[in-house]
């Protein structure tokens, strides 16, 4: 093959090639938003909830595992305070730090707004039945009086008569069990940050703490 | 191989072809093995698209914690990360959606080995022969490892071994996932090719203890690298099967899948030869295999429990003996059912873990291979496998593993004495200076082991015994 052959050749394909990307390039031209730009607010709340959040806590807010809590009905200036804490890493109980703060670490303020309004119009989920009511009972008796002797107030004063929660106080009603305990005994510890509870938690007992999540969850 | 081709052949000649099938087996399989059959382990790559830490998902790596096997579950696609690009047509179908971080990660391991009894010297005529090895890398794999678009996720992985020097397709998963609204129902497909690789436990073989096997550099000592030895045959498939499979996790508690599994059937390939120690020379999956799986898995406060079972049915054409042809007339009929367990305590501080399987393998040997290949009609395995392990702040632990198998005896399918018997034990100290790195003190003991499957005897050494391939490692396994 001879080099002028070889050189129509190549002028050929480059033409052939670029008549190839040219109408590539006017098929795909009218798809303006393509390409998103990498910037994470392009992930709308809606999005934000089916990729990240429904995988743990349910695409309602209702989650199954009581590793992570429920967040249906969950008042929306909690769930907004928690994500920027998350956000800023200054709450670190150990679950915060090994799921939170890695999930909350790029978002904007509109997203955490709009996550914590998708879950806080979510219907509530209605606690499970008491299967130990007299454990339940003692719970409601914490609940609603505290234990003045040990300066532990009534949990209904902050949280609401039937646990439903008031702006950056969380809902209570209806949480797993197991979530509930892990966070007092967390508190307590003085593994999970709060000004509020961590005083509250240092005076209660591991029964104390069972009998009033006994109550909270069966609401 | 032709039934009266089997005939003709002297007795004599016939065991001592056997013998040196055996060797050439174990060489082939132990090569073909360790090419593809290495541990899974954690992958930062879905660190890095999660942003979750690495004790989100497991509690010591590779070991997974419920929140992990959720992960997994759900195809590996857990991400605040907007798409790089995303498509949708007019007819708002997601036409492409592709991560802004492809998913990769490399895995490192490095070791060194010391055996109990160093390699006779006559394994290198007129040199004397270096037992102990000092691998840097033992092996190296590197892996994309995380979501492909938002229902759709892989673990791809190609590794390196110094013992085979080469450079392989290790264990692939890739998976579609989806839940309904309420998220009580999570399905999914997974396309894999080990059996046992998918499943989101660490009881079974393919994501399962041993986390860091042994890999001599001499290839004859391989299947001592505590998998080598007899085992279940569904085992026995790692890269060498490509199947597919549907689940469904109900509720986060109760897990159920069927898989079909198949390798081309070939007469030379050893590629599509099961590497496995089956003395008559490995062979391949007749048509398909049906694998299953059920599980019921319960999590309350820092515990997760799970009870399951599961199950393979094979039919297994042997090729007789390595490198000749198969005989699509013979066909072994093989059912592996196996119970497995798991307890794990993922507290604040520590954690305990307790898992184990025991599995029953019946086998019908072919009558056109018996009593020449195979003494017994039928032949029974057993595998019981128990290990617990505590770790203290992700920082410092380890574990004891124990494992046995027992089963019937039949000489010439397993050679030596016949019995299919072994047992060894893991002892494994291990420390954790970050999360994505492990330095490693283990010791490897074997109680017993078949002369055919000790490279002391098939080499030739005097008095071989279970206890010459008593194993010291020292290891480094990083990942990032």
């Amino acid at each position: 093959m001879d080099g002028l052959l070889m050189g129509k050749l190549a002028v050929h394909s480059l033409f052939v090639a670029a008549l190839a990307l040219a109408a590539t390039v006017v098929r795909d031209a009218p798809a303006a938003d393509l390409v998103v730009p990498h910037d994470p607010s392009a992930l709308d709340a809606t999005m934000l909830v089916s990729n990240a959040c429904s995988k743990c806590h349910g695409a309602t807010g209702v989650s199954i595992s009581p590793l992570f809590p429920i967040l249906a009905a969950q008042q929306a200036a909690y769930i907004d305070t928690e994500l920027k804490l998350f956000r800023q890493r200054a709450r670190s109980d150990p679950h915060a730090r090994a799921f939170m703060w890695g999930i909350a670490r790029g978002l904007t303020d509109d997203q955490i707004d709009g996550v914590a309004q998708y879950f806080s119009s979510q219907p509530p989920v209605r606690g499970t039945a008491s299967r130990n009511p007299a454990l339940a009972e003692r719970g409601k008796a914490l609940f609603e009086n505290g234990v003045p002797a040990r300066e532990v107030p009534a949990c209904n004063i902050c949280h609401g008569a039937n646990a439903e929660g008031l702006g950056t106080f969380p809902r209570l009603a209806g949480q797993h069990r197991d979530y509930l305990v892990t966070q007092l005994q967390q508190f307590r510890g003085q593994l999970r940050e709060s000004e509020i509870m961590q005083p509250i938690a240092k005076n209660i007992t591991d029964d104390e703490i069972a009998a009033v999540a006994e109550y909270v969850a069966s609401k | 191989m032709t039934r009266d081709h089997l005939e003709i052949r002297p007795r004599l000649a016939a065991v001592r072809l056997l013998r040196l099938a055996s060797v050439a087996t174990v060489a082939i399989g132990a090569a073909a093995l360790a090419l593809i059959s290495t541990p899974a382990q954690a992958v930062p790559s879905f660190a890095r698209q999660t942003g979750l830490a690495c004790e989100a998902c497991h509690t010591i790596p590779p070991e997974l914690t419920p929140f992990g096997r959720r992960f997994r579950l759900n195809a590996y696609t857990l991400t605040t990360r907007p798409p790089l690009v995303s498509d949708i047509d007019d007819h708002k179908r997601n036409t492409v959606w592709l991560t802004d971080l492809p998913g990769m990660s490399i895995l490192l391991q490095a070791t060194y080995d010391h055996w109990n009894r160093p390699l006779p010297d006559s394994l290198v005529p007129g040199a004397k022969s270096q037992s102990d090895d000092f691998q840097f890398p033992q092996q190296m794999s590197i892996m994309y490892a995380g979501a492909i678009s938002d229902h759709f996720g892989a673990w791809l992985q190609m590794t390196y071994l110094q013992n085979t020097g080469s450079l392989g397709i290790d264990n692939n998963d890739v998976r579609y996932s989806d839940h309904t609204a309420n998220n009580d129902w999570v399905w999914g497909v997974t396309l894999n090719n080990n059996p046992s690789f998918q499943d989101v436990w660490n009881t079974g073989e393919a994501y399962g203890i041993p986390y860091f096997p042994v890999q001599s550099l001499y290839s004859a000592t391989q299947p001592l690298g505590n998998t080598g030895m007899r085992a279940p045959i569904f085992t026995q498939f790692p890269g060498l099967a490509a199947g597919l499979g549907a689940y469904v996790w109900y509720k986060d508690s109760i897990y159920l899948e069927l898989s079909e599994y198949h390798s081309a059937k070939s007469g030379s390939a050893i590629a599509n030869e099961d590497s496995s120690n089956l003395n008559v020379g490995g062979g391949t999956i007749d048509n398909f295999a049906p694998y299953w799986r059920a599980a019921y898995e319960r999590d309350w406060g820092y515990n997760s429990a799970m009870i399951g079972t599961s199950g393979m049915y094979v039919k297994f054409v042997p090729s007789v003996f390595a490198g000749q042809t198969l005989s699509p007339g013979n066909v072994n009929r093989y059912l592996d059912l196996s119970v497995d367990w798991q307890y794990q305590y993922n507290g604040q501080h520590n954690i305990f873990t307790f898992l184990g399987h025991y599995t029953h393998e019946n086998q019908e040997n072919d009558p056109g291979l018996v009593p020449t290949y195979f003494n017994n009609s039928t032949d029974h395995l057993n595998q019981l496998q128990v290990t617990g392990e505590y770790y203290y702040n992700h920082r410092y632990g380890g574990l004891v593993s124990f494992r046995r198998a027992t089963g019937t005896t039949d000489v010439p399918f397993n050679g030596g004495t016949g019995s299919p018997a072994n047992q060894f034990e893991v002892f494994e100290l291990d420390y954790l200076p970050w999360y994505n790195a492990k330095l490693l003190l283990q010791y490897d003991l074997y109680n017993v082991v078949n002369n055919n499957q000790n490279p002391f005897f098939l080499l030739g050494a005097t008095n071989p015994k279970a206890s010459d391939n008593n194993t010291w490692v020292v290891g480094l396994w990083m990942d990032f």
